[in-house]
């Protein structure tokens, strides 16, 4: 069983049945449409996308939270339905996106920090004190903030919270879900240089999915790129966030702002039928958008195959189309 | 109301200080901001989180928690003063002439009303229209923000959206009364670069339309960079810098604005694994007396004489620094 990655997903996809009216009928939304990635141990996976195309659903469904509609997750091997709750929380540990309602509002700072320790009957007391102590210190908290309740906390200081439960337990796979948008760059560049030496230290797994995607290449060696409930494109960060195949990851990277004064807003590259998981478009779900579709991307949903350089994309453009493109 | 208020700002703060009580004594949570904004520009605040950011937008909005207190010198919209005005005319002007988008969705968004709803009664309360005319305005906003069927969306509750698009909701319902004056806390953290840039494009539009004035918190010195007008730096309660973008960002004057460009990750330029700049040292507390400059702790260049309070200094085009370094120590090693 060694052979096996620390995170397999084979072909998940997640249906949610919405109302669409008072008196309309209800219809299916898809939010992952059909996703496999694998992780190892030790490493990390950027997973960058628009917004609503189904990052956070499949954190959900990696951590457990939520149960694939079709498809398998697997977990050091095994289904992560079949694992038991504990033993499924020393495995996996989220960090949300949201530093707010992830944290218990009546919970002071240390009980939020020990209690998964408590919850496992790690250590004495002590122990566990000491232990909260070291974590809020990683993680750039004072001591004074322990005693504090979430309400107490600026967004960035309840961040840094959830990044310490979170690693208390010294999980193998870590599921972090924007967990540096709360945070200033200078508080960002500590958690993110933390998250770093815990990896090398602990030889932690990273799923990390990012709206930032220089942050997502400082901490992930391989980036999958999202859209509408699919990966569309999948490489080395490099490769994929400095030459992308892949229309959508073109106009992401287009979109990004570098922080230069003498420069205004760049030009939107994207037309603005924005998409719509009621109703995926026939073909490539980007092709209403793409400004290179041609008839197949309409017909034909392109698979993820591997280009020139070691990518993955699904796109049904030629390398010289999309070369003479740029 | 009259126009005619010296400053010509649509905004005035002058002097905004807000105490907390906390168990271990009073937390000066801002103290002694100045800030002010023209109609159709756009003014950032960045700085290090939990530095009173979101506290100085509430104070504005006189939406801070019941147990704060707020002293200002002036806190005036369109010339009006928001302290001496009674609580019917500040929640009239709340949503109307001046709207927040908050931080964190789950506060605005109340999780048992459809989006829908929340979306038409700020329109319809503040006596916008009728709910049909309501109702088409959500439908315009949410589109110009970017969500697809938008009018199917409207029966959703919060928790079927995904963290972005209720940020979008949140803006939308920013937008519903067209106000004069928009305070936008971290409006876009949740969102991809191109919706991002979508709605940095949107409110530039609104901006030149309706001579909106923004007031934008954010962390991402990129969208400060492509938009801000002016930027004021927070740090530990306080205003340390503000002025012209161009200047603040080529020229700044506070070490921990130095800082903070120092720490920004450039995209193309990371390597897997590479650590970034960081600010060493921990923001001072702010319970009890403080004294001198906060950032001395952490600051390189820190001297006897910054133990001592900081006045103000002033340069060119109403650059504002706290700091006793002469000119030229700050500029980029490299
Ligand atoms: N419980 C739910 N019920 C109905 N629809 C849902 C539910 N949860 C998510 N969705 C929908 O699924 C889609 C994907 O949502 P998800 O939160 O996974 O997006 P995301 O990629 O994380 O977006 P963001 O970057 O904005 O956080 C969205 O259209 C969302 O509205
Ligand atoms: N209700 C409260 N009670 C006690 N302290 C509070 C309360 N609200 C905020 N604070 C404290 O006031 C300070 C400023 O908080 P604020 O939320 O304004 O920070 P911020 O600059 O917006 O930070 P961030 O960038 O992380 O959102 C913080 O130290 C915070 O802990
Ligand atoms: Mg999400
Ligand atoms: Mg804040």
């Amino acid at each position: 069983m060694s052979a096996a990655p620390l995170l397999e997903l084979r072909d998940v996809r997640r249906r949610y049945s919405v109302s669409s009216g008072l008196f309309a009928p209800r219809r299916t939304l898809t939010a992952v449409a059909g996703v496999s990635l694998r992780l190892g141990a030790g490493e990390a996976l950027g997973l960058v996308g628009e917004s609503g195309c189904g990052k956070s659903t499949l954190a959900r469904l990696v951590l457990g939270l939520e149960a694939p509609s079709e498809g398998e997750v697997l977990v050091a091997g095994r289904p992560i339905a079949a694992l038991h709750r504990l033993e499924r929380s020393r495995l996996v540990q989220p960090v949300f996106q949201d530093p707010y309602s992830s944290l218990n509002p009546r919970r002071s700072i240390a009980e939020i920090v020990t209690q998964p320790l408590a919850v496992h009957g790690i250590g004495t007391p002590a122990e566990r004190r000491d232990k909260v102590e070291e974590m809020l210190g990683l993680v750039g908290l004072a001591p004074r903030h322990a005693g504090a309740l979430p309400a107490q906390l600026s967004g960035g200081q309840r961040q840094r919270v959830a990044i310490a439960r979170a690693l208390v337990l010294r999980p193998a796979l870590v599921v972090c879900d924007e967990p540096t948008s709360a945070l200033d760059v200078s508080v960002q560049a500590q958690i993110l240089n933390l998250l770093l030496d815990l990896r090398d230290r602990l030889n932690l797994s990273y799923l990390f999915i990012s709206h930032n995607l220089a942050v997502v290449q400082m901490l992930a060696a391989r980036v999958a790129v999202m859209y509408l409930g699919r990966v569309v494109e999948e490489g080395a960060g490099r490769q994929v966030l400095t030459e992308p195949t892949h229309p959508y990851t073109r106009a992401l990277l287009a979109s990004v702002l570098t922080p230069d004064p003498m420069q205004g807003l760049p030009a939107m590259r994207l037309g603005t039928a924005f998409p719509d998981p009621l109703d995926i478009p026939p073909g490539c779900a980007f092709n209403p958008r793409c400004s290179f579709a041609f008839d197949r991307c309409r017909a034909e949903a392109p698979a993820l195959v591997q280009r020139e350089g070691g990518t993955l994309a699904a796109c049904h453009l030629s390398a010289e189309v999309r070369v003479a493109a740029l | 109301m009259s126009g005619a208020h010296k400053s010509g700002a649509l905004l005035e703060v002058s002097g905004l200080s807000v105490d907390i009580p906390t168990e271990a004594g009073v937390l000066h949570a801002v103290r002694d901001v100045s800030l002010a904004v023209r109609r159709g520009e756009t003014l950032c605040v960045v700085g290090e989180s939990g530095c009173g950011k979101s506290l100085t937008s509430l104070a504005i909005m006189g939406l801070l928690p019941p147990s704060a207190q707020r002293r200002a010198h002036r806190l005036a919209l369109a010339g009006e003063d928001l302290q001496a005005a009674p609580a019917r005319r500040l929640r009239a002007l709340r949503g109307d002439r001046m709207a927040m988008i908050f931080q964190d969705p789950m506060t605005c968004l109340n999780p048992a009303w459809t989006i829908g709803n929340q979306l038409e009664e700020i329109f319809t309360w503040h006596g916008k229209g009728n709910r049909r005319a309501a109702h088409d305005r959500a439908v315009a906003l949410l589109e110009r923000v970017g969500m697809a069927n938008a009018a199917g969306r409207l029966s959703q509750y919060p928790h079927q959206l995904s963290g972005g698009l209720r940020q979008r909701v949140m803006i939308a319902m920013a937008l519903m009364c067209s106000p004069d004056l928009v305070l936008a806390d971290e409006p876009t953290t949740a969102l991809d670069a191109t919706i991002q840039l979508g709605i940095l494009q949107l409110l530039a539009e609104l901006q030149a339309e309706l001579h909106m004035g923004l007031m934008l918190v954010t962390h991402d010195l990129g969208v400060v960079a492509r938009i801000a007008d002016r930027v004021a730096v927070m740090y530990a309660g306080e205003v340390v810098e503000e002025g012209p973008a161009r200047t603040v960002f080529t020229a700044p004057r506070h070490p921990y604005t130095r800082g903070l460009i120092d720490c920004i990750p450039q995209p193309d330029r990371m390597v897997p694994g590479q650590r970034l700049g960081t600010i060493p040292g921990m923001v001072p507390s702010l319970v009890g007396e403080v004294q001198g400059c906060a950032f001395r702790t952490r600051c390189a260049f820190a001297r006897p004489e910054c133990a001592a309070d900081v006045a103000p200094r002033h340069g060119p085009d109403a650059h504002m620094w706290r700091c006793v370094l002469p000119p030229g120590m700050l500029e980029r090693a490299a």
